[in-house]
């Protein structure tokens, strides 16, 4: 397995001012899986994401990703998991503005240390010609696949997507879903947090949350739907 | 009422969570105003301390100084003054008698041998009431003192010499008296004797006691040579010179009536006010330009952190003064903040420059009370500046659509539309980008800091420009001869007289030759007159000898001038030129006439007024074969205390001197400079500190996302604190290169353009020495380049998820 959790918490706060983001979780995502986080707001997707992201720790419970205990994870360790296991992909891109877009990917390599090409990884998201491009020179959606080239081209196993279409239009938004689907595609495994349940259709795995806890894990509703079959 | 409260309250919040940056730009404020304030307060510092000294310490309105060798009767100066017809006009006299001596200080340590002056005045009935004493050591005589082997010795020759607070001098004759203080008295306040040339306190000592007893030490009972007068406010000073001029006739010798504004040491110390003044203010406004616009970069800086909660606001249809409020209130408190500290910084610098001041120019007191006036002018724009600096980026903010407020502004407003090649790492390229990215931020940075090094770079620029000059006049008047020495003679010798002859065949000289001192003035061709002093020596075989940098001493005869006189004069060497220049026509009598000479060669002493011609053109002085002093060079293992201590004892000597003493004295003086240069390289470094603190500081909030994506992707702490360093390092280089050349034109400035005006005598270069080089670059590059270290505990605690998940 990729990713394991085993009985994970996270508290927020001491006494009666606590707030448990999550609960007594469970997961599994094995390579290769797309897998969903679905839920509403303050139902703690995104603390879940950071946690396997090593950019949190958990109260209590287990977290191994790709073999490695982050639990007790020191620092310096937490950086170099982040480096060579988990790639972020952001709502808000989070591209550099002053490096174009070839260097943002390169920005990608340089942090894994990875040999990835990065004219490779731009044409594979379809930008293979606006690498000389800064990030205000593009597309909303253009900057997500830069987002996407960026994690691509570290080479990791996980993709962390934190809802990668929150701001583009429906359109983008399912080119962008299906780029992701295929990474997962490629043996990566791919989790992405949104609220939009529609998306979820798509996902290998919806893994629901409320309140902190897993309300349900398990294939979407009604099974999964090609991407050209989504609408919102 | 509820919003302003609820503003009010935010605020507050703002505060709390700035209030190191708050306070470190209103220290730049405070600096940079407090700093001007102090620094351009000097000039009234010194007038208001001055004029309360003069006043106080009765200095004189006119002096009546009798010929050399001439002295009347006690009472027949003072007996002039009811026969003027302005005589109501004068308030106070004080009938003086002013012999010169050798003073010989010496002491365990030391041997100080030195021409000196006894000025013996009336103490009785609370005298005297013009030019009176003050003490720093010990006490002032009284009328018990009179006719007792006591004095006051003159403060700055003593502190020079590090004298004990009393003790006991010799003076010519072998008579031993004791001083019972180290004192002051307004002709004294800077040591420029009349008369003499390059006399300091290293080289002239003067002793102050009673009538009586000067009149017992000079062997005259009863005689004196001088008056000074103090006239009633309004008098016409001019009228009652002539009248006293006039009255002078009535007296069987001849005398000359001078003014307050005649004496060397008056106007020196006056005209040394405006001379500073203008370059203390050039460094001022320079300080708080560089303070002023660095706070203003800063603030901008804050203001323009929230202009996204502006769009917020805008968008939530608030109105543009209420979103204005919470930045203008964060100016407000830098401002009022930056002002108040300001008051205190530019009060401690006040007091320290009394210190410094003190040390050089001993006056009985000194008044740098805080001049509120000064600060006020400057303070204006420490209040204005802080808002003008909030308020342009809500003008900007509240000018475009809400969205575009709330949006990040990636754009870097066009800078980013050139060179495009990939430039390898991009952990190399990010700093260079983030630079180009926001050019404007990037040149107010810049501009803030080397305006600081250039404050840094003038101040010590001018240093190492006189030092400079001090070496250089130090390297000429040794020359090949490090062991020469100079004896200076009372009056005019014959060459080959006994009394030559006696300083020859000194034990401790080996070889002797004459010179001439003489004093006259060139004329060049477009009405520029120079006074210059004429040494007539060997220029061909003697023990020394100028230094060419054009011409020739083996050709024809002719003057040799400083180059620096040669420029101003604007000749060349071949030129003629006029020279006014005494001629001896009787045993103590000479009339001034004017020669052509042609100017064989110039030499590089910075010393314009020092001019040379060959012994062999005595004749055009009517002195062949005479001289009123010799340069010697003593015998293998004699030191210059040996000669001093030999030659002294020779009636006709009057001065023993090493050839660097004057130069050493000159060193000295501004190395008490060195004081004030020293408290502003430190003013400016905590400036530098700040803007560089603050700069990085602010960085680091601007690019917390970016930091926080940085750290996402597994990137260390380090990293991303070696690109800030970049950053900061290429901000470093530009400002010091920036600083280094602001400050050189600074010197350049000063030394080419402003000194040259107010210090005409003196040739300064501007120079900037490896010293200041290393010390700008210490603080321009290594300072800024290492101030990122600061923001690393919080980069280190930086909340990931919390900046990441910022919705834009």
């Amino acid at each position: 397995m990729l990713i394991e959790l085993k009985d994970v918490t996270k508290r927020y706060g001491e006494g009666e001012l606590a707030v448990i983001a999550l609960e007594e979780i469970e997961l599994l995502v094995a390579e290769g899986e797309f897998v969903v986080v679905l839920g509403p707001s303050g139902s703690g997707k995104t603390t879940l994401l950071n946690i396997i992201g090593a950019l949190d720790t958990a109260s209590s419970g287990l977290v191994r990703v790709n073999e490695v205990d982050i639990t007790g994870a020191s620092r310096t360790e937490l950086f170099d998991f982040r480096a060579g296991t988990v790639s972020f992909i952001f709502q808000a891109f989070n591209l550099f503005p002053g490096l174009t877009t070839r260097e943002n990917v390169l920005f990608g390599i340089d942090a894994a240390r990875s040999d990835a090409d990065p004219d490779e990884v731009l044409d594979s998201v379809g930008l293979g010609t606006k690498g000389d491009r800064f990030p205000h020179e593009l597309s909303g959606g253009e900057q997500q696949r830069v987002g996407i080239a960026r994690a691509l081209a570290t080479g990791n196993p996980i993709l962390l997507c934190d809802e990668p279409t929150g701001e583009l239009d429906f359109t983008t938004g399912v080119q962008i879903l299906e780029l992701l689907q295929a990474q997962a595609g490629n043996g990566r495994a791919v989790l992405v947090v949104t609220h939009n349940r529609e998306i979820s259709r798509m996902a290998d795995r919806v893994v629901e949350l409320s309140s902190g806890r897993i309300i349900r894990d398990g294939p979407p509703a009604g099974g999964k739907a090609p991407v050209t079959d989504l609408h919102w | 009422m509820r919003m302003l409260r609820l503003l009010l309250v935010w605020s507050w919040r703002d505060l709390r969570r700035h209030w190191a940056k708050v306070l470190a730009i209103a220290l730049v404020i405070a600096i940079g105003t407090g700093g001007y304030a102090g620094l351009t307060s000097t000039a009234e510092w010194r007038r208001i301390s001055y004029d309360l000294n003069y006043t106080q310490l009765a200095m004189y309105d006119l002096r009546i100084d009798l010929a050399t060798g001439s002295f009347v009767e006690e009472g027949d100066l003072a007996a002039l003054i009811p026969a003027i017809p302005s005589a109501d006009s004068v308030t106070g006299i004080e009938e003086r008698l002013i012999v010169p001596t050798q003073l010989d200080a010496s002491t365990a340590d030391e041997i100080v041998l030195v021409r000196g002056e006894i000025t013996g005045s009336d103490f009785s009935e609370g005298g005297p009431h013009v030019n009176s004493y003050f003490a720093h050591t010990g006490r002032v005589l009284t009328p018990e003192d009179a006719g007792q082997p006591r004095v006051m010795v003159e403060r700055s020759f003593a502190g020079f010499y590090e004298l004990p607070d009393t003790g006991t001098v010799r003076i010519s004759g072998g008579r031993t008296l004791e001083f019972v203080a180290q004192a002051t008295t307004p002709e004294y306040f800077a040591v420029a004797p009349e008369g003499e040339m390059f006399m300091t306190e290293a080289t002239f000592g003067a002793l102050f006691t009673t009538l009586e007893t000067a009149q017992d030490l000079a062997g005259m009972p009863g005689a004196i040579n001088n008056l000074v007068l103090t006239l009633a406010g309004g008098a016409d000073r001019d009228a009652l010179q002539a009248e006293l001029t006039s009255a002078l006739d009535a007296l069987p010798v001849g005398g000359t009536v001078l003014t307050r504004d005649d004496n060397l040491s008056y106007t020196s110390l006056t005209t040394d006010i405006d001379q500073d003044q203008a370059m203390f203010n050039a460094l001022a406004f320079l300080l708080v330009a560089g303070a002023v616009g660095a706070a203003f970069n800063l603030i901008h800086r804050l203001a323009e952190q929230q202009r996204r909660e502006i769009g917020i606001g805008m968008a939530l249809g608030i109105r543009p003064w209420v979103l204005a409020f919470r930045p203008l209130l964060v100016s407000a408190q830098i401002a009022v903040l930056g002002v108040v500290l300001g008051i205190g910084v530019g009060t401690a610098i006040g007091n320290a420059m009394a210190g410094i001041f003190d040390e050089f120019i001993p006056l009985p007191v000194w008044q740098t009370d805080f001049q509120y006036g000064v600060f006020a002018r400057v303070a204006v724009i420490g209040l204005v500046a802080p808002f003008v600096a909030s308020a342009i980026p809500v003008w900007r903010a509240v000018r475009v659509r809400p969205i575009e407020a709330i949006r990040p502004d990636l754009t870097g407003r066009g800078s980013m539309t050139g060179r495009r090649r990939t430039l390898g790492n991009s952990f190399a390229v990010i700093p260079f980008r983030n630079l180009r990215r926001t050019p404007r931020r990037t040149a107010l940075t810049v501009a803030g800091i080397a305006a600081a090094l250039t404050v840094l770079v003038g101040f010590l620029g001018i240093m190492d420009s006189v030092f400079d000059a001090v070496d250089t006049a130090e390297a000429e008047s040794v020359g090949k001869q490090p062991a020469r020495i100079t004896v200076g003679f009372d009056g005019f010798r014959p060459i080959g007289s006994a009394e030559v002859a006696a300083v020859e065949e000194a034990e401790s000289v080996a070889e002797a030759e004459p010179r001439l001192i003489l004093g006259g003035s060139v004329a060049g061709e477009d009405g520029v007159d120079i006074d210059i002093f004429i040494e007539v020596v060997d220029l061909r075989f003697g023990m020394w000898r100028p230094t060419v940098t054009a011409g020739s001493l083996d050709g024809p005869p002719g003057i040799v001038l400083s180059e620096k006189a040669a420029a101003d004069l604007s000749l060349s060497v071949g030129a003629t030129v006029t020279v006014r220049h005494p001629q001896r026509t009787g045993l103590a009598s000479v009339v001034f006439v004017e020669s052509d000479l042609a100017v064989v060669a110039t030499h590089p002493h910075p010393v314009r007024s020092l001019a040379y011609m060959d012994l062999s053109q005595a004749a055009l002085f009517n002195l062949a074969g005479a001289a009123n002093g010799m340069n010697v060079i003593p015998e293998p293992g004699m030191t210059l205390a040996n000669v001093q201590t030999e030659l002294f004892a020779l009636e006709q000597v009057a001065s023993v001197q090493s050839v660097t003493a004057v130069t050493e004295a000159v060193r000295d003086a501004f190395n008490e400079l060195l004081g004030i240069v020293q408290m502003m390289v430190l003013v400016v470094l905590l400036l530098a500190l700040l803007i560089a603190f603050n700069t990085a500081s602010i960085n680091l909030e601007a690019r917390a996302r970016e930091h926080a994506t940085m750290f996402a992707f597994g990137v260390k702490v380090r990293t991303a604190l070696r690109m800030a360093i970049t950053e900061s390092f290429v901000i470093g280089i530009l400002a010091t290169g920036l600083g280094l050349a602001g400050g050189f034109a600074m010197v350049w400035w000063m030394t080419q353009i402003l000194l040259t005006e107010t210090l005409p005598d003196f040739a300064l270069q501007a120079l900037i020495s490896a010293g200041t080089l290393v010390a700008v670059v210490i603080m321009g590059v290594v300072v800024v380049t290492l101030a990122p270290i600061l923001t690393v505990r919080r980069m280190r605690r930086m909340d990931l998820p919390g900046t990441l998940r910022l919705v834009e």
